[in-house]
């Protein structure tokens, strides 16, 4: 899986409260399958997919395919214990931040989550996607489309009501967030310190 | 049978009582340091019996386990005693992690109290 056949290396975090269902997301997302037991996390808990991204060129031509191998970082847990420091967000290019539709706080904490992303992260305005996750509880739900809608929309971010059960939005969600980095990277490209920090990363491996 | 060294009944003791009083009740923490204690906290400091009890009380959890794995205590020449545990703890729902904890035990006035502690969460690959 590791082995350097791609063009990209590409590594996102997962981000939002205990218990929103990060691990669960990115395990719907990379295995199609959702696991309701927590997994134990032990040593290096990162998942892995190889994916091909094609750009839409100006004339609406697709272009070259471009292999991608996609990182998805999670936490184990131990902002509840310190706050997550730059080390943790170093290197990752993109951010789902996940709320639970049924847990109220997790998404009033959203906001939080945004104000550290900017403090951490690579640059003041990182690419993010913000993630309702799950939309398959409906009788449970406590936080409207509307209001999750409205905020995204403050802040300029793609927002996806998801469902790491049953996998609704999941795909869109991540292939949202991989769009928007390929469309900067296209804009930057060569120019400023972004770049430098994608070939960081990709030296890494 | 032999009786283990006194350092090791203290400690261990010590040890037993302090997880159990952590994960049940962690605002009562208070009663076993003293105004010179210090705590490590994941590398922020803290000193005094208050300023611990708070720090230790605002964590972010509700329920918390602590299942120990290994513990090992020495006597210093000052007469206090080392303990070094190595655990791992469950917070509400998260998965489970490891942690390392040092304590640095004295006895005042007959009673043993821990003026130092340290305590770091074992992982390696999260920043």
């Amino acid at each position: 899986m590791s082995d350097g056949d791609y063009d990209y290396l590409i590594k996102f975090l997962a981000l939002g409260d205990s218990g929103v269902g990060k691990t669960s997301l990115l395990y719907q997302y990379t295995d199609d399958k959702f696991n309701s037991k927590f997994i134990t996390t032990v040593g290096i808990d990162f998942r892995e997919k190889r994916v091909v991204y094609r750009a839409n060129g100006p004339d609406g031509i697709s272009g070259r395919g471009q292999r991608i191998h996609l990182q998805l970082w999670d936490t184990a847990g131990q902002e509840r214990f310190r706050s997550l420091t730059t080390a943790f967000f170093r290197d990752a290019m993109g951010f789902l931040l996940l709320f639970d539709l049924t847990n109220e706080q997790s998404f009033l904490n959203v906001r939080n989550w945004l104000s550290q992303l900017q403090t951490h992260a690579y640059c003041e305005n990182p690419d993010i996607v913000l993630c309702g996750n799950k939309s398959d509880l409906e009788d449970q739900r406590t936080v409207k489309e509307e209001e999750a809608k409205e905020l995204a929309e403050k802040y300029g971010i793609p927002y996806f009501e998801t469902s790491a059960a049953n996998g609704a939005n999941v795909s869109k969600a991540v292939e949202t967030l991989l769009d928007l980095i390929m469309k900067r990277m296209e804009r930057n490209l060569g120019k400023d310190k972004y770049q430098q920090n994608f070939i960081r990363a990709s030296a890494l491996h | 049978m032999g009786d283990k060294p006194i350092w090791e009944q203290i400690g261990s003791s010590f040890v037993q009582h302090y997880y159990q009083l952590f994960d049940t009740d962690r605002t009562h923490l208070g009663a076993i340091y003293i105004d010179a204690s210090c705590l490590t906290w994941e590398g922020q400091q803290f000193q005094g019996k208050a300023a611990i009890v708070e720090k230790l009380s605002s964590l972010p959890f509700q329920k918390i386990q602590h299942s120990i794995t290994a513990q090992d205590h020495q006597p210093t020449p000052d007469s206090c005693i080392l303990s070094m545990v190595v655990g791992q703890l469950k917070a509400d729902e998260d998965p489970i992690m490891g942690f390392h904890q040092m304590f640095l035990l004295k006895n005042i006035n007959d009673a043993w109290v821990c003026t130092n502690d340290m305590f770091r969460l074992a992982l390696h690959n999260f920043g």
